[in-house]
């Protein structure tokens, strides 16, 4: 074995699909009734059979498959960077011409496939065999690479030569014209999977390269480390799709209304009608929010949270409340989370002075083992210092102040507040800017087959109608 | 090693000679025989693809398992003896690296026809690819047979028959052979990094023994090298045709003048 080429360890390769696809075409192209048109390729004095146009082929493709030109001449390029099809003019330009250049099919052996890659050792045999045949005549890279070669494997050297001169004495048995098919074929092979400098690389994946030259020692610590890994992803919460599925069926259905693409926007999509009502409408400072918005706060708490506006109601209500300081201080903590490092240790100071000294004007009431492995924390204060008090002020708040804060007057007042914004009706005067087209979503177009009235928001039904209705 | 040597030498020698000798000549042979398989391998799929190419691999890959098997045993038990003098070991080492190379070719090979006859039935005979060639590979085939002519009756197997015990015997074969690799490796301890092979690195095309049948098999740009000729023997009759003209005119000029 010259460079582990049968590693038991090593990752199971498998063909890629690209390259299955690649495959089945070009059988399909071999039928011998709807199959590709064959021609004879005559040298000077051999003639060799199954040699195609580039014009042919493209054709094939066009009728088979029923695409456009365009399309055909890309497909059948990529036939022949990657190997399956070569052209017999100009070997090494491995483009498809669609005119009457002459091309040949790749014999199955040396299609290209990631399953066996093309080794160190069969690239040498074959450069050694290209010196015997041209008597020293390599390209400059040729001659590099195999110096290179000569130098990383030259304890199996003279297996190299001899292997090459088997190889050149079996080929000789053949006929003339087989040979030069197989030294075409050959020199197509190693075209592609060792391209001369400069060329592409087409098995070259980038950054995804499967890159397995970790030669991982079978030991007691690999296998340990295995058994840990394993173990661990055993431990991992699962939930059963069933669950989770019905879980995103919810939120799908609770947020459908809420959706600018579902179900339309209010008063109308300013991408589309170049009005920014709706946005104007939304801002953070808006004196009455929409209606839509103050729904959306009674999905989550942390929707009402994430809305500034929301969040400011939620503090007026818990002022009232005389709970305040839960809020004040997790807005504290979360200031300090995302805001400057250099300030963290006087932020941390302030509400330690604030919220969590005895006697602090707006204490807040934590358990003791959180308050005790907060308060040593703050002696070497960072970041997260004040995370798992936040944490569980945050529950706190959730379990209780919210639940409260929705069913409270104060809230449902803001919910007969809000504003359902008319949609804009569509301009009389001809001579208005048109709207831009705007072709309905198949998701509105759906849900207006399916709805049958029942929907709360009548607006929304008459938002979905006009967006329909306007598309010109 | 000059006659008289041999009769004064011990028996152990000698011995031990004739092992390298008869290593070397296995070895040499396997190498031929997975050369011939890899050409034949070539064709699987092909338009020349048939019952016979497949029976002619079939046969190619018993004779180099033989071969291989003859092979593990001769050189293993010489290379776990520990009386191996230096050289002989390190010739030992030479020939191990070109077997383990042989072996890896032979099973790269045989994965290959394996799995193109999934893709390539006997049964279905529009699936082979027109890849342009035109004769057998019996030629090749008796070559590697060692036998002057591939003369042998048309197998009456069906195909499909043929087909489906070659498949088993070949994953068998496959998964044997991935056997006797690691157990070598773990049998034998070559370092490889260690041997120094014999050849030069460009092996000289010119000391080959049939070095001038190879350089005929040399046809990659077909015409080119009669073109080549022929462009040279042009271009000197131009020469030759100018160099009159000259030398017309200049008499001319001479008489006229």
């Amino acid at each position: 074995m010259t460079i582990n080429t049968m590693a038991k360890g090593g990752w199971h390769r498998d063909q890629m699909s690209c390259f299955r696809k690649m495959e089945k075409v070009i059988v399909a192209m071999q039928d011998p009734d709807m199959g590709m048109k064959m021609r004879n390729q005559r040298l000077l004095i051999t003639v060799i059979p199954h040699a195609m146009t580039g014009r042919d082929i493209i054709d094939w493709l066009m009728k088979k498959y029923n695409i456009c030109e365009e399309e055909s001449l890309h497909i059948s390029g990529l036939l022949v960077r990657y190997g399956y099809i070569y052209p017999l003019k100009e070997p090494r330009s491995l483009v498809l011409r669609p005119d009457e250049s002459p091309y040949r099919f790749q014999t199955p052996y040396f299609w290209t496939s990631t399953r066996w890659p093309a080794s160190e050792l069969d690239y040498a045999i074959y450069l050694a065999k290209k010196n015997i045949r041209k008597q020293g005549e390599l390209m400059e890279y040729e001659k590099e690479r195999y110096s290179v070669l000569h130098k990383r494997i030259n304890h199996t050297w003279d297996f190299v030569v001899m292997q090459a001169r088997e190889q050149l004495r079996a080929s000789k048995q053949r006929r003339k014209a087989d040979r030069i098919v197989l030294e075409c074929q050959e020199q197509a092979y190693w075209l592609i999977n060792r391209p001369p400098p400069g060329a592409r690389n087409v098995l070259d994946m980038g950054l995804e390269r499967p890159n397995n030259t970790a030669r991982v020692t079978l030991n007691s610590e690999h296998y340990k480390n295995e058994i840990d890994t394993c173990k661990r992803a055993l431990g991992r919460n699962r939930v059963k799709s069933s669950i989770c599925l019905e879980g995103f069926v919810k939120y799908s259905e609770q947020y459908q209304n809420h959706d600018p693409i579902m179900q339309g926007c209010l008063p109308s999509n300013p991408w589309i009608s170049d009005d920014s009502a709706h946005w104007t409408m939304n801002l953070e400072t808006v004196p009455t929010p929409t209606r839509l918005r103050v729904e959306r706060w009674s999905f989550s708490f942390m929707e009402l949270l994430n809305d500034e506006m929301g969040r400011r109601e939620f503090m007026t209500y818990l002022e009232k409340e005389f709970s305040g300081e839960n809020l004040g201080f997790w807005q504290a903590c979360e200031d300090i989370k995302h805001g400057e490092s250099s300030r963290i240790v006087e932020k941390v100071e302030e509400i330690y002075r604030n919220f969590l000294a005895p006697g602090a004007p707006r204490w807040v009431n934590i358990d003791s083992k959180t308050m005790d492995k907060t308060l040593s924390g703050i002696r070497h204060p960072h970041r997260f210092v004040m995370e798992d008090a936040q944490m569980h002020i945050y529950f706190l708040i959730k379990k209780d102040s919210y639940p409260r804060y929705l069913k409270s007057d104060l809230y449902k007042n803001m919910l007969a507040k809000g504003i359902v914004p008319q949609e804009t009706k569509k301009s009389v005067f001809p001579f208005m800017r048109r709207q831009r087209h705007s072709s309905p979503s198949p998701a509105q177009v759906a849900t207006q087959a399916t709805e049958e009235g029942g929907n709360a928001k009548g607006a929304g039904q008459a938002g979905t109608n006009s967006a329909a209705g306007s598309n010109v | 090693m000059p006659l008289i040597n041999n009769k004064v030498g011990d028996d152990g020698t000698v011995g031990k000679d004739k092992a390298l000798v008869d290593g070397k000549a296995l070895v040499d042979s396997l190498i031929k025989v997975v050369a011939c398989y890899r050409v034949l391998a070539t064709c699987v799929g092909g338009c020349t693809d048939s019952l016979q190419l497949r029976d002619e691999l079939r046969q190619t890959r018993e004779k180099a398992q033989r071969l291989a098997m003859a092979i593990r045993s001769h050189l293993t038990s010489h290379l776990r003896d520990k009386s191996l003098p230096e050289e002989q070991r390190k010739e030992m080492e030479i020939l191990w690296v070109g077997f383990s190379s042989s072996l890896e070719l032979l099973h790269v090979d045989m994965c290959k026809v394996f799995n193109m006859g999934d893709i390539f039935s006997l049964s279905k005979k529009e699936t082979r690819v027109q890849n342009g060639l035109q004769g057998g590979g019996s030629e090749v085939a008796a070559r590697a047979l060692s036998v002057p002519d591939l003369n042998q009756p048309q197998s009456t197997s069906l195909p499909a028959e043929f087909e489906s015990h070659e498949r088993s015997t070949m994953e068998k074969d496959i998964s044997q052979l991935d056997h006797m690799i690691d157990d070598m490796e773990m049998k034998v301890n070559v370092l490889r990094w260690m041997v120094d092979p014999h050849g030069p690195q460009y092996p000289d095309p010119l000391s080959s023994t049939d070095s001038a049948s190879l350089l005929s098999v040399d046809e990659e740009q077909p015409g080119h090298q009669p073109l080549h000729q022929r462009r040279k023997l042009f271009v000197l009759l131009l020469l030759v045709a100018v160099v009159l003209v000259v030398a017309t005119l200049s008499i001319c000029i001479v008489f006229f003048s």
